[in-house]
């Protein structure tokens, strides 16, 4: 029987890729099989939420990383040859994907944005975003197996089904790890998570200095919204937070309502800002690439706009 | 003194690619480029030679021949030497194939290095695959989204960033590294650094000279150009301005 593995390091991501496997299974013909963490969570709730096998993770050592796992998750693998293992594209699971992928001698489509099963040619069809946001890549693979990687929340979680049966194993602990965790340090959470905004107010390179990000935060209040940034601003100036980087290589949301202000409006910004229902623009450059990539903008300079805009709105 | 190889990539400046008729991807007026994020890791790796007080950065690069300029283009940004790997069948590699690649010219021309650098993704595909696949390949350690690293005693020491904060990771040399953009600051080359770098030594290597076949794994269908066009209104900056951006917020339900 073919087989769609998920591979997750938090109950979270075990959900969102439970549902993305239960989707696929049945025009695949397949078993679905949870690799995940022993303490994320009790094994029948992941059968009950699509998987017809659990497969434990041993517990690691405080001094080993995640990828400690990939020789335990190979060998297995190797066993049970899967057609597609999926995997959520955080930063340990992009990792971890490309390294398995190695081993395994495997395809890889990574930030996949797209994820189908074609019955009539038995292959499995994906798509990405290339070149910065520009492209769209559409690939296939009738190999197996094949590995995907989805970006975070690309599903909802799996619900819980009553009545499902499925098995349980656990699996060996991997040999030491080469790479050693000496420290971690979990992240202050000092921005709220934009991802949820429903109105964001962007700040781009046309501020001139960090205090005059006022200005955009005033909007945002004004608007009900949060506050995000262009990577040179979280990057290379460090004046916000890099939780708030909008962009391909950052976060991308999908507000009712984006605002850049001073945004010049890079491809690989705007792709981050795709989702959003209305986006409009402040540029005093008014050649900025951000224009036509709005709904509407005001030619002029932030400085003078914004306040303009705050008091309209609060008439 | 630390051997750095530092891997780059020739890359389409994505800036100038425009949407053809029918949505086809319009490659027609492009530039090239070293990929943004392998500008950090060139950095990266010259700044840990100066940090280890001498030893070389050796540059890696797969590419058609026409990515002969990107060499050069990397040889200004401080690389000591570079190997280029060059055949016009290598245009649209896989990174699988791209990994596979690199890590047939690193077992066999580069005997003996440290550490190797490589870019958190590449500005073209951006599959962030290629790093992480190399490592293996050569089975050595890997970390990557390194945003601070230093060398010391056989070992690296490494800041990671996660979704869920930092871990600071060591791991014993040779390794292998992919580094964030905001590692550093990549230098600007001066007139200087590229007179220079037409005197720094390339080592071409064909196609032929290597063992293996490089068989890609997927397969890419299409190439199409996204849309992310609007209406683009543009208003003025004036109280007549002003007042239809509101007003166009309003009617279009998305202030309260």
């Amino acid at each position: 029987m073919a087989g769609i593995w998920i591979i997750a390091e938090t109950r979270e991501q075990a959900l969102e890729l439970l549902e993305a496997g239960r989707t696929l299974a049945p025009d695949m013909g397949a078993a679905l099989t949870a690799v995940v963490r022993k303490v994320a969570g009790p094994p029948e709730d992941y059968i009950a939420r699509g998987a017809d096998e659990v497969l434990l993770l041993a517990e690691l050592p405080p001094e080993a990383p995640f990828g400690a796992h990939l020789p335990v998750i190979e060998q297995e693998a190797k066993t049970a040859s899967p057609d597609l293992i999926l995997f959520i594209a955080s930063a340990r699971g992009k990792e971890m994907a490309a390294r398995l992928a190695a081993r395994l001698g495997a395809g890889l489509c990574s930030g996949c944005t797209a994820l189908a099963f074609d019955k009539g040619s038995g292959s499995i069809r994906m798509e990405r975003l290339a070149y910065g946001g520009a492209a769209i890549q559409k690939l296939t693979s009738s190999a197996k197996p094949v590995i995907v990687a989805v970006p975070p929340r690309s599903f909802e979680p799996a619900q819980a089904v009553d009545g499902r049966k499925g098995k349980t194993r656990e699996l060996p602990s991997p040999p030491p790890s080469a790479v050693r965790v000496l420290e971690r340090k979990p992240k202050e959470k000092v921005a709220k998570d934009i991802t949820e905004a429903r109105v964001i107010v962007c700040a781009g390179r046309g501020f001139d200095k960090k205090e005059d990000l006022a200005l955009a935060r005033a909007l945002a209040d004004a608007l009900g919204g949060e506050l995000g940034a262009t990577r040179p601003l979280t990057e290379e100036m460090h004046w916000l937070p890099e939780d708030l980087c909008i962009g391909l290589s950052g976060v991308q949301v999908k507000p009712e309502l984006y605002v850049g202000l001073g945004v010049s409006g890079q491809i690989q910004h705007m792709t981050g800002v795709r989702g959003a229902k209305i986006v409009c623009a402040v540029n005093r450059d008014e050649n900025a690439p951000i224009f036509p990539l709005s709904d509407f903008g005001i030619v002029g300079s932030l400085y003078e706009v914004v306040p303009k805009l705050i008091a309209e709105l609060k008439k | 003194m630390p051997i750095v190889v530092a891997c780059f990539k020739w890359v389409v400046d994505e800036a100038y690619i425009r949407r053809g008729a029918g949505g086809a991807l319009d490659l027609s007026s492009v530039d090239y480029k070293i990929g943004e994020y392998d500008r950090n890791a060139i950095e990266e790796a010259a700044r840990l030679r100066d940090a280890g007080g001498g030893g070389s950065v050796i540059g890696v690069t797969v590419g058609a021949p026409d990515s002969a300029k990107g060499v050069k283009d990397g040889l200004s940004r401080g690389m000591d030497q570079a190997f280029f790997v060059s055949d016009p069948s290598f245009k649209d590699l896989e990174p699988s194939q791209t990994a596979a690649i690199l890590a047939e010219v690193i077992r066999t021309r580069i005997p003996q290095y440290d550490l190797i650098t490589c870019g958190e993704g590449s500005s073209d595909l951006y599959a962030q695959q290629v790093g992480p696949r190399l490592a293996e390949l050569l089975g050595i350690p890997c970390v990557c989204f390194v945003q601070k690293v230093s060398l010391e005693g056989g070992k690296l020491v490494a800041d990671r960033r996660v979704e869920d904060g930092i871990e600071v990771v060591e791991a014993p040399l040779p390794a292998l590294v992919t580094v964030l953009p905001d590692i550093n600051t990549p230098r600007i080359p001066g007139v200087k650094d590229t007179l220079m770098a037409g005197k720094k030594p390339v080592t071409t290597v064909k196609k032929e000279e290597l063992a293996g076949s490089f068989e890609g794994t997927l397969k890419t269908e299409a190439m199409t150009a996204s849309s992310l066009e609007r209406t683009g209104e543009k208003l003025a900056a004036d109280a007549a301005g002003i007042a239809r951006f509101v007003d166009s917020l309003r009617k279009s339900g998305v202030i309260r």
